[in-house]
């Protein structure tokens, strides 16, 4: 509405504000012509990858640096710095070292997103609570069958906050990296809208981005983050 | 010679002792002793309290016993045999009740029991037992879904369901209102009786020891020593509130006291004394007036 009023005040020429109308005629033939659909399937395909393998390094270096406190001295700072860096600068390290391909944009995506992951997995496992332990141990239970069926259980509400936090980086690396080089997924696609001067497909592209994003971190990720924590008795 | 060898022969009998225990802590200031050389037979089957203010070491010689600490000097010995690791012949029971929320009641109830054998086995006992605490209905419950009494009688469950030959409880009821304390005293006494297990109860509330227990040691302030032995020649089962019981439990407050005093005077500041409260106004004139 406000959008549709904005447009017709005519501040802007419609080639820089587009009305709602021609951002939804944008989205409806970018699907129509596939182009929106293969950019999606592209863009997905590469985060799932990218996020699989950040969720395995991740969990598996915060299990780690939660579990042997020499690590967590040595390289927990340098965890804890490396992540306040925005994934995007690795870019340029990436293309030195891969070249102008996937395996950038997944080094890229993964920088993104296993730091977080890790943090969180880490400070899961160093809160559980040691009650929980004790219990087990006066049970017999030892070994791997400890952290299996107790740490790994106990650290799992904020392992899952971790893993929202990690997908919502990883999404924004992918799109950042995207759109810095040439490739077929979302990003590009924004890309090109630029170099085309097409700004409804630019915004129409954008309202994908949002969209997927949206239906990943609501539907997905802070379901199963909700429902572990209530069935785990944590207070929201 | 003779009497040598009825020694060696009962000490093998004797289920638990505890030989001359002691155990440092390292503190910001140091060292501290927390338990000071203590030593104690346990015989099977027998129901054991330990009463002491609160930091005298009972909680860790309780964990010494299971198996979850090592003293630093001295032995607990199970049937002669050293205490080094925690073993599910002597589990204990928390007061927090320490169930896993993650899993069901009855998920709960076998988790000791799952690598030992097939689900339905384990199911099969863990209800038995889940029956025995009376929770039979609750087996598809979580544990957020349970009151605290609720949560302890799982806790007894889960215990129970391993069958240890010596339970140990860490004020199991201490966060239970006194009604539902008093049913579980009950229950617990019930299940005692049954399966003649050793049990070592950690408290510090000294009408629950006498309840309870067939002797009483009451704990010195830190470092922990044993003050006084009590033995309890009270027949079974017993009321809380009945004289004989309360009597015990004066004579042990006697004791205790002191102690209490000794702890809260490192606490609080040193010329502080434990002293009765001047409460003796003329109740008639200002009855009812402070509220």
């Amino acid at each position: 509405m406000i959008w549709e009023a904005v447009f017709r005040l005519k501040i802007w020429p419609p080639y820089l504000f587009p009305s709602p109308e021609d951002v939804a005629k944008a989205l409806i033939w970018g699907f129509k012509d596939r182009t929106f659909l293969i950019g999606m399937s592209v863009s997905i395909q590469r985060i799932t990858i990218g996020y699989l393998i950040s969720l395995v390094l991740g969990i598996g270096l915060g299990f780690l640096v939660g579990r042997f406190k020499i690590l967590d001295e040595t390289i927990g700072s340098l965890i804890s710095g490396l992540q306040v860096l925005p994934s995007i600068c690795w870019l340029p390290l990436a293309i030195l070292w891969f070249g102008l391909n996937e395996q950038a944009i997944q080094f890229v995506i993964i920088m993104g997103a296993f730091l977080s992951i890790a943090i969180a997995t880490e400070s899961g496992i160093r809160n559980i609570p040691p009650i929980y332990l004790r219990a087990a141990r006066t049970m017999g239970i030892k070994g791997i069958d400890l952290y299996t069926r107790v740490v790994f259980p106990a650290a799992l509400p904020s392992i899952a906050t971790g893993m929202k936090l990690g997908w919502s980086f990883a999404w924004r690396s992918l799109m950042a990296g995207e759109l810095l080089f040439v490739s077929i997924g979302l990003g590009h696609l924004l890309q090109t809208g630029r170099e085309l001067n097409d700004m409804p497909q630019v915004i129409a592209v954008m309202v994908v981005i949002v969209l997927i994003g949206l239906i990943f971190d609501q539907l997905l990720f802070s379901q199963l983050e909700k429902r572990l924590r209530s069935r785990w008795g944590m207070t929201t | 010679m003779k009497l040598k060898r009825s020694l060696k022969q009962k000490k093998i009998n004797m289920r638990l002792s505890i030989e001359k225990v002691s155990k440092n802590f390292t503190a910001q200031h140091g060292k501290v002793l927390a338990l000071d050389e203590i030593s104690i037979q346990i015989k099977e089957g027998e129901f054991i309290c330990f009463v002491g203010p609160s930091g005298c070491g009972k909680t860790t010689l309780l964990n010494m016993v299971a198996g979850l600490e090592t003293p630093t000097k001295g032995v607990v010995r199970q049937s002669g045999e050293e205490i080094k690791i925690p073993s599910s012949d002597r589990v204990v029971i928390f007061q927090e009740a320490a169930l896993f929320p993650w899993l069901n009641v009855i998920q709960n109830v076998e988790f000791g029991l799952v690598r030992r054998m097939n689900v339905r086995k384990r199911r099969e006992i863990s209800r038995t037992f889940l029956n025995l605490v009376h929770l039979g209905r609750f087996e598809n419950a979580y544990v957020h879904q349970l009151s605290g009494g609720m949560k302890s009688r799982v806790a007894i469950a889960r215990a129970l369901a391993l069958n240890p030959s010596i339970l140990l409880m860490d004020e199991p009821f201490a966060a239970l209102d006194a009604q539902t304390r008093d049913i579980l005293h009950e229950e617990i006494e019930e299940i005692w009786f049954q399966t003649k297990q050793t049990i070592v109860f950690v408290t510090h509330n000294v009408r629950e020891a006498v309840r309870l227990g067939d002797r009483v040691f009451v704990f010195t302030a830190r470092p922990g020593r044993i003050k006084k032995e009590f033995q309890i020649d009270l027949p079974r089962p017993r009321d809380t509130n009945s004289e004989s019981v309360v009597l015990y439990a004066k004579l042990i407050q006697q004791e205790l006291r002191e102690e209490i005093e000794k702890f809260l005077k490192e606490e609080v500041d040193r010329d502080w004394s434990l002293k009765k409260a001047n409460l003796l106004r003329p109740a008639g004139i200002d009855l009812g007036s402070g509220i």
